[in-house]
């Protein structure tokens, strides 16, 4: 097992990759105000740094949209770092069960299980938001005519 | 180091060929991205060729200064008339046509020598990190499909001829999830900015897995397969290449091993006690800090024993609070005088 050679840790990776992996997206420059994002797929708040990369950290969550509705839960096997094809393990919460209990289910998972208690309102914000973005989109209401243009339509209506 | 991990061999169709190999003493080498950074800068200029413009340029006309006197600048100006170059400026680099500034020299100092205790240090370090998936992840290899990291492939497998068509070697890169990877690669192609396309480096395109193996054992037959695939590179295990192990000075190249070349490693980098049995009294570089995990460092029975317990009591005053007036708040005119809490009932009692 890869992760039991003592030459490396996560807090030594993160320096090395900081400022510099496949993953970040550097806005503008630093002194003009640049941002610094993340891709990386298991980040809760897209931002480059040592608490949300989950590439980096052994133990990690990511949360993203299901295809048919509800959300994705993601989140990496502490003991199968050295082995990517099996390092995570994914749980789907359908777009049947109610916001309120999808939060819980997400919060009891990352956090109350002592598996990443600092994730939790993070976690719980992401799938806020993804499950916000999947409520119906409402129609614009018809506009309604103002001044001559309602006069007209309404003379138009009676004739 | 007192007991090394293992690493299973993949045989077959991308499963576990049941045996087993022990980490090399190599991928436990201090990672250290200055040092391969500063030799890959290094090593990255020994293949150039010199260039130059040409020593005329600027130079194949007979100007002369026209001096002071005549209203226009004294810089040399082109002899004679007839034709429309005539009384131009010419020489200065600032001016057209003429040469430039600094002219380019073909004596250039064009390479730079690396030492070699500095060479194989990088070396050890890159091949370090790339038994880190993080690092791998983060150099961009598409690696979520791979079993394992370091990934290595039975010897059998790649043995005498079975690799020697692309697509036998294809399959089985695909077969031990590098797939991914190679399609990364083949989508990447794109066509290079500025003038690099007229100098034959027409496309630019990532870089996919490093096939290493041990050409005794598995021949190099391999090569041929595996040549065509776009980014996909072999090299012989007893001649890595920084260049190679790190493009770009980035740590984490994907590696796939055959079992014969991962089992070489032990023998051809030796240990950080016992000297390498191809590179004469080279052991391999130590770790400074022996455990790189700061929390298990912080949280260590050393650490925690030599520290000072929590200083205060379990309820600690705080020192900048806004000042309360004790004649109208009791509970700090009880604190400032605990025996005002007899006087007021005296008083009351008097009261009464």
């Amino acid at each position: 097992m890869a992760a039991a050679l003592p030459n490396i840790s996560s807090d030594l990776v993160w320096e090395i990759v900081r400022n510099n992996n496949s993953y970040l997206h550097k806005t503008g420059a630093a002194s003009n105000g640049g941002i610094q994002l993340s891709r990386d797929p298991l980040n809760l708040t897209n931002k480059n740094s040592r608490k949300y990369a989950g590439f980096v950290n052994d133990k990690a969550v990511g949360i993203s949209a299901g295809e048919k509705g509800g959300v994705v839960v993601v989140s990496k096997k502490a003991a199968a770092v050295h082995q990517p094809a099996k390092s995570v393990a994914t749980t789907t919460i359908g777009g049947g069960k109610s916001t309120r209990k999808t939060y819980k289910a997400i919060a009891s998972q990352v956090a109350k299980s002592g598996y990443r208690a600092d994730l939790r309102e993070a976690a719980v914000e992401r799938a806020s938001a993804i499950r916000k973005s999947q409520l119906p989109v409402k129609a614009d209401p018809e506009p309604k005519l103002r001044g001559k243009k309602a006069l007209k339509a309404a003379s138009a209506g009676e004739s | 180091m007192a007991s090394r991990p293992t690493v299973t061999i993949i045989g077959k169709d991308g499963a576990p060929s049941g045996a087993t190999h022990t980490i090399p003493a190599v991928f436990a080498s201090p990672i250290r991205p200055d040092i391969v950074k500063q030799v890959h800068t290094g090593m990255a200029k020994n293949k150039r060729q010199p260039y130059a413009v040409s020593e005329k340029a600027g130079h194949q006309t007979s100007a002369e200064s026209w001096g002071t006197g005549r209203a226009v600048a004294r810089i040399p100006r082109v002899s004679g008339s007839g034709t429309h170059r005539a009384g131009q400026a010419a020489f200065g680099n600032m001016c057209r046509s003429g040469r430039m500034f600094a002219p380019t020299k073909v004596w250039r100092k064009w390479h730079v020598k690396v030492n070699q205790g500095q060479k194989r240090y990088a070396t050890c370090s890159a091949l370090a990190a790339s038994a880190a998936a993080p690092l791998l992840l983060a150099r961009g290899h598409q690696i979520m499909t791979v079993p394992e990291v370091p990934l290595v492939v039975d010897s059998a497998l790649v043995e005498g001829s079975s690799v020697a068509r692309t697509a036998a070697a294809l399959a089985l890169l695909k077969a031990v999830g590098a797939g991914a990877d190679l399609e990364k690669v083949k989508d990447s192609k794109k066509l290079r900015a500025g003038k690099g396309k007229l100098r034959g480096r027409r496309h630019r395109q990532r870089r996919g897995p490093l096939v290493v193996y041990h050409p005794e054992v598995d021949g190099k037959e391999l090569v041929k397969g595996f040549r065509n695939i776009p980014g996909v590179e072999t090299s012989p295990v007893s001649a890595l290449n920084l260049l190679q192990l790190a493009p770009g000075g980035h740590l984490g190249r994907f590696i796939v091993w055959t079992s014969a070349a991962f089992k070489a490693l032990d023998e051809i980098y030796g240990s950080t006690t016992t000297p390498s049995a191809h590179k004469r009294d080279f052991l391999l570089p130590s770790n400074v800090v022996s455990q790189a995990d700061l929390t298990r460092l912080i949280n260590s029975s050393e650490i925690q024993s030599s520290l000072n317990g929590p200083k205060g009591d379990a309820v600690t005053r705080r020192s900048a609070v806004q000042k309360k007036n004790p004649l109208r708040n009791k509970q700090v005119l009880l604190r400032l005088n605990p025996y005002a809490k007899v006087f007021s009932q005296e008083a009351q009692k008097k009261q009464a």
